[in-house]
């Protein structure tokens, strides 16, 4: 596998955040908080009658991402921030760029800005989530 | 709601939540690996997301557990900061893992607009052998308003 710095990972998309899916989601996490089922709830914080997606779900179109990228065990380390809230009915893209390589216990490693990317409404638009991950790239 | 002292919040380093274990059985990483969007891993590989929750069950504790531990004035008065996880080997399903987990960094920063303590929760998954697979270390914000007691 030839990588170079620079090089853009290949797009991920998700094309609909599904309501359903947080639900199935938020009964595998036991996280109990409303903003992920109840969309009354999140009409209160002020986000509109959409509820919010579940960090580790948007985190997980990006895991998606790498693994179409450089194989199901790629992955060395993730480490993620979430600047802004997905909500159902988004239509998220997850995206990245090599940034570093190097090798580490013999191993070659890529290292890569991530993030989701929102084509936007208002004040959400843009990267609603970011992160780096070292990924462990195959034999060239 | 009175806001705790700074030194309760820093006394909070070390603390060890009791531990366990966790199986991730084949309905769980069918129906979490669905929610992303993608197909099953490849040779009973669990999804990476699964690092989210496994290892705060495991340890036998919970978010709300982790909220109260801090003093949280409500839900929304947590802040993600981060979420950093180092994978050493797969997880893959219907193996038992090992669970260990302890705050590991705790303290009150802010300014005169803003006060909050700052957690930071790390949580080790290993083999039976005690060999370590998976590391997530996560660290939270919790958000002041009240006056210091």
């Amino acid at each position: 596998m030839q990588v170079n710095v620079g090089d853009a990972i290949p797009d991920w998309d998700m094309p609909r955040v599904a309501p359903e899916r947080m639900r199935t989601m938020a009964a595998i996490l036991r996280d109990p908080n409303p903003v992920h089922w109840d969309r009354k709830t999140v009409a209160k914080l002020g986000y509109g009658d959409r509820t919010i997606n579940q960090g580790p779900l948007g985190l997980s179109y990006m895991v998606n991402m790498l693994h179409e990228w450089a194989g199901p065990y790629c992955i060395r380390r993730l480490v993620m921030r979430f600047p802004q809230v997905v909500l159902d009915e988004d239509h998220v893209i997850a995206q990245g760029v090599v940034t570093a390589l190097r090798e580490e216990d013999g191993q070659r490693l890529a290292d890569c800005d991530i993030w989701l990317y929102f084509e936007g409404e208002g004040d959400r638009k843009g990267r609603l989530l970011e992160g780096t991950a070292s990924i462990r790239l195959p034999a060239a | 709601m009175a806001m705790p002292d700074a030194a309760e919040i820093e006394a909070l380093v070390g603390y060890e939540f009791p531990g366990g274990e966790y199986t991730v059985a084949h309905w769980e990483n069918f129906l979490l690996t669905e929610c992303t969007g993608a197909e099953l891993l490849p040779g009973g590989m669990v999804h990476p997301v699964v690092m989210f929750h496994m290892p705060i069950i495991g340890a036998n504790t919970s978010i709300g557990e982790m909220f109260a531990l801090g003093q949280a004035e409500s839900d929304f008065s947590i802040g993600i900061e981060s979420y950093d996880w180092e994978f050493f080997a797969p997880i893959l399903e219907e193996v038992t893992y090992a669970i260990s987990a302890r705050v590991t960094e705790a303290d009150r920063r802010g300014d005169e607009n803003r006060v909050f303590d700052r957690i930071q929760f790390q949580f080790d998954v290993a083999k039976a052998d005690g060999e370590l697979v998976a590391r997530s270390t996560i660290t939270w914000t919790y958000g002041r308003s009240g006056n210091a007691s």
